[in-house]
């Protein structure tokens, strides 16, 4: 008795440990990300030659207009309402006309297409012109975004201590995971061996091959993905594996396409091959597909299955961002318009209704951000409306989740089993929940991956499962702070509206589970089993990894070094 | 870019209408996580595992009637026929029958938590042990009584509330539960349901106490009248029948002898809204909690009623009646107080368990009779009890009984329910009784046996 009764204490401390250590973490991540940056300075100043007004010039892209939303408004009837947009890439300065009456010019000359501005050169718009000169010679102090209000060079915590606390917390897991009151063997520590191989390779990778000098935002990621991982130990130790492989693709691809889309401009030729590529890959799906869980978005390969729509979230991101010269123009806007309606409307020829709504409320992100207009918005919240009652017509297993939504105890044995299920455990697990491998919901259909909020709740208890919610949250709150300081419209609009599919994502997941909204059925990012799914929640995050204008700071460090 | 960034804000809304949705969530978590977590489904909770620390179950002699052993198997009292008949107040390890008390407290039996759940290793909860006012022999004695035949028993001391007897058939026996499935599940119909307070049955003849009351308020001569009986009267063109002619009979006879021309007659007298007045004042239409459990309603309305034949149907226990058997216990004890009952309880207040749910049992009960009208029908029913059952041999030992049966007339191909209410009057043994046996027959031969076992165990054990 005494022996048991240390034991079962020890187990309760562990229990409580995990919830109070986990909430440390993801605070250590987000104390990390809002330091390591910059004053807020100017980067060049545009001195008005007949005033000699000096005008600050604070993004990489900037648009010189009449308009009152423009970044450097110019008060002169002369000037179009959107004239031009001045802009930083790696060769120095560049102004580029977006279609403006009286035409832009550098040094007297007319600027066509992009042109080279240097300091002390000339840019007419109108009968304005500026001097461009640089930003030290601006005195007055720029307020930063609250998000950064404590901003600092030196980093909260180490990176490497950050990603030690991350590993002794999965280290408790899987020790949770080892003994439970079923079974009692060390089979899960295998998975956590590997675990910890794939996610100390990639910060290996990340920080000493790649130099980058940040590494929180892959930490946080990290510590949701193993949490996930470890939670399909005691479920079943393939998916387990499955789930750790599809990791590392993750990691690879988030790295791939943080170099990829280094250079904006680059990104824009090849807008139209990641279009066709996607359009290609839902067509393949639609005439290939197999049908699981009610919806046909699988495809299958020899042993592996892979769901296609969740890549083309990734594509569907690149289409919709542009640098801000290239979003103005029409062309630009309707491909973005006609791509989305393909997308949708293949989603919803598959039956996966979850995603074409995923899609449908980031294609809301997107083009309000793009135009700014709610018309548009309210227009196709319209439309869809109307698609939607169409679809409860028709497929009558939508419908039944619609009749089961708010009703969950009445219909406990029939279409609301999973709700009811998932409520009953989320209570059961308490504040600290009842141990990874300890659950009973880990029994019903689907928890791994569309009622994971329950299985992690029940398992770990309310505590981890909400702060995970908040870190989602906190994770939207950074990727819209960071784009003040993006290097170009395309990395603002990527990383807010990768952020916001997340979290329209996270949305469903977590309140159809848990009968807030009806039943979709789609994934939480980084944690639910699946790995199309967290394949594709790698590549998103690096839109906000790309988004943080420190990403690619060390390069360009080294390659002064090289200058000199 | 500036503009780009301030559109920005629709992610934040995004993720402020998120941010609310994880709000709401924890609210509903915060308030209703009892309710989720008492499901017949959960895991943690419905196996012999989910009460592998639950508190033992006692009566009121300290007789354990379930436990857990060191093997974390729950363990229900060794014989058998007890176990039966209390399987409707104790449970077994599902939580198929709500109203008992292994499911009805299940999460504070096993020591849930909000801040705990239900990981706690076992060693370290705290459950509560759970103390039954119930006497556990008596409860046997009623249901061997019942003899196999579906009904109920509730016995309950009418000066303390004490609920002593509650036996409700079918049953089956918690340590070794059947498989319900379509072959047997007519022998197992209404299983579930403790009948005490989950079902109401038609009352037939009982229902004359309170058409003797409605007659004794509102009809000033009621005792210089005389009833003609023939074995059959006309209302309104159609029929009210008596098993046999009773002849010219009083007030006091017609109640004895259960004259339904009488009856019927003294029913229509008061009228309809005279007749649910007095039914709504003793208690029909209204619904009673005994230790948390709310009570199937006793129904009484004329709403529906077509004429004076339907009233006079109504006056005798027919028509649309329904009565509750711990409503009826609760009236038989009412009129014993002289006209107030004591609310009935299975759990006192010394139990834990209900101190920290802060539950009280309401001892205060609302007048149903004056106690004027309360000692006129106390004086017929003893009347009956003297005259009428001991000259046909049914006793309660040496204690003096006041009582009425009824035989409810349920159906063309079914046998009749039978009924017997009533209480005795005994300083040392105050009990109030109900008893129904589904398709018993005559009252006075199927449910009699069940009262007179049961209140004998009671006398035997409680000297």
């Amino acid at each position: 008795m005494g022996f048991q009764a240390f034991l079962d204490i020890a187990v309760v401390a562990l229990r409580f440990l995990l919830p109070v250590y986990a909430v440390v973490i993801i605070y250590q991540c987000f104390a990390s990300m809002r330091r390591h940056r910059r004053p807020e300075k100017p980067l060049v100043t545009l001195e008005e030659k007949s005033t000699g007004m000096q005008i600050p010039v604070l993004f990489w892209e900037n648009s010189i207009g009449r308009s009152k939303g423009s970044d450097i408004c110019v008060d002169d009837p002369t000037v179009s309402r959107d004239h031009c947009v001045l802009l930083r890439r790696q060769e120095g300065w560049l102004v580029s006309d977006i279609g403006s009456k009286g035409g832009t010019y550098v040094n007297k000359k007319k600027a066509r297409d992009r042109t080279q501005v240097l300091i002390d050169d000339e840019i007419t718009v109108g009968s304005t012109t500026f001097t461009l000169k640089r930003g030290d010679e601006f005195q007055d102090r720029i307020r930063p975004s609250w998000f950064f209000s404590k901003a600092s060079n030196k980093g909260s915590l180490q990176p490497y201590k950050l990603m030690l606390l991350i590993t002794f917390f999965h280290l408790f897991m899987t020790v949770e995971a080892c003994f439970t009151n079923e079974v009692q063997n060390f089979e899960p520590f295998t998975v956590f061996l590997c675990l910890e191989a794939l996610l100390w390779s990639f910060f290996f990778v990340s920080t000493v091959i790649l130099k980058r000098v940040n590494f929180e935002l892959e930490a946080l990621a990290s510590f949701l993905t193993g949490i996930g991982v470890i939670l399909l130990v005691r479920q079943e130790m393939r998916s387990a594996y499955i789930q750790l492989i599809a990791a590392g693709i993750g990691m690879v691809l988030f790295c791939s396409l943080v170099k990829f889309i280094e250079n904006p401009d680059r990104v824009n030729s090849w807008r139209m091959a990641i279009m066709i590529g996607a359009i290609a890959l839902l067509a393949i799906n639609i005439v290939f597909g197999t049908v699981q869980y009610g919806a046909a978005n699988w495809i299958k390969i020899g042993p592996v299955t892979v769901q296609p729509s969740e890549f083309v979230k990734i594509a569907y991101i690149f289409v919709g961002a542009a640098a801000l010269d290239k979003l103005q123009t029409k062309r630009n806007f309707l491909e973005f318009i006609i791509f989305s309606a393909i997308c949708v409307g293949a989603l919803a020829l598959m039956g996966d209704f979850g995603t074409a709504l995923i899609f449908f409320a980031t294609f809301l992100l997107i083009a309000f951000m793009r135009s700014g207009d709610f018309k548009t918005v309210l227009l196709a919240l319209v439309s869809v409306v109307f698609a939607g009652t169409i679809v409860l017509k028709f497929k009558p297993y939508v419908a039944d989740r619609f009749a089961a939504w708010g009703h969950v105890w009445e219909h406990a044995q029939d279409t609301a089993y999973q709700q009811a299920r998932v409520l009953t455990y989320t209570a059961s697990g308490g504040l600290s929940g009842v141990g990874v491998g300890n659950g009973y919901l880990k029994y019903v259909g689907a928890s791994e991956s569309d009622l994971v909020f329950g299985l992690l709740s029940e398992e770990m208890g309310v505590i981890v499962s909400f702060a995970i919610a908040f870190s989602l949250v906190a994770l939207a709150f950074y990727a819209r702070a960071i784009t003040t300081r993006s290097r170009s419209t395309f990395y603002s609009i990527s990383a807010c509206c990768a952020a916001g599919l997340m979290i329209i994502q996270s949305a469903l997941n977590i309140f159809g589970a848990t009968d807030i909204l009806p039943l979709t059925g789609v994934t939480l990012p980084f944690i639910s089993a699946g790995g199309s799914s967290i394949i594709s929640c790698w590549g998103l995050l690096a839109f906000i990894k790309a988004a943080d204008e420190r990403t690619y700071a060390a390069k360009r460090l080294k390659r002064h070094k090289e200058n000199d | 870019m500036k503009r780009i960034m301030s559109r920005s804000i629709f992610v934040l809304i995004v993720t402020l209408a998120f941010f609310a949705g994880i709000c709401l969530l924890a609210f509903r978590l915060l308030t209703q996580n009892e309710a989720w977590v008492q499901q017949p489904y959960n895991g943690h909770v419905a196996s012999s595992n989910g009460l592998a620390q639950a508190g033992d179950i006692t009566d009121r002699n300290g007789v354990v009637l379930a436990h857990t052993n060191e093997k974390e198997e729950r363990v229900y009292h060794e014989d058998e026929d007890t176990r039966k008949a209390l399987l409707h107040l104790v449970g077994d390890n599902s939580l198929n029958i709500s109203t008992a008390v292994q499911s009805m407290y299940r999460g504070e039996l096993t020591g849930y938590s909000f801040v705990w759940g239900l990981g706690l290793p076992k060693s370290l909860r705290t459950s509560d042990a759970v103390n039954l006012t119930i006497n556990a022999d008596a409860c046997k004695a009623a249901y061997q009584a019942f003899g196999g035949k579906d009904g109920a028993c509730v016995i309950y001391n009418y000066k303390t509330g004490e609920i002593l007897v509650d036996v409700s058939t079918p049953t089956y026996d918690p340590q070794n539960p059947p498989e319900i499935n379509e072959k047997n599940e007519d022998k197992y119909d209404g299983v579930y349901l403790d009948n005490v307070m989950s079902s109401s049955y038609t009352p037939g003849s009982i229902f004359k106490i309170i058409t003797a009351a409605a007659a004794i308020e509102n009809i000033p001569d009621i005792y210089q009248r005389s009833f003609s009986c023939t074995g059959e009267y006309d209302i309104d063109g159609q029929k009210i029948t008596c098993e046999n002619a009773h002849g010219t009979i009083d007030f006091t006879t017609s109640f004895a002898q259960s004259c339904n021309v009488a009856f019927a007659q003294m029913a229509v007298e008061v009228g309809e809204e005279k007749m649910e007045e007095t039914a709504t004042s003793m208690g029909f239409n209204k619904e009673f909690e005994v230790s948390g459990i709310k009570l199937s309603k006793s129904v009484y309305t004329l709403e529906n009623a077509l004429g004076d034949n339907q009233i006079g149907w109504s006056g005798i226990g027919q028509f649309e009646d329904l009565a509750n058997p711990m409503h009826m216990a609760i009236m038989c004890g009412a009129i014993a107080n002289d006209g107030t009952p004591v609310t009935p309880y299975f759990l006192d207040d010394s139990n834990e368990l209900l101190k920290n749910l802060g539950i009280t049992n309401a001892k205060e009960s609302e007048q149903m009779l004056s106690a004027d009208t309360a000692k006129k029908v106390q004086d017929l029913m003893r009347a009956t009890a003297d005259y009428y059952y001991n000259a046909r041999g049914i006793t309660m030992g040496n204690l003096n009984f006041c009582a009425k049966t009824g035989t409810a007339e349920v159906g063309k191909d079914k046998e009749p329910n039978a009924w017997f209410v009533g209480y005795t009057e005994d300083e040392k043994h105050p009990y109030a009784f109900a008893v129904v046996v589904e398709e018993g027959g005559y009252g006075i031969q199927a449910a009699t046996p069940v009262a007179q076992a049961a209140i004998s165990a009671l006398v035997n054990s409680e000297q």
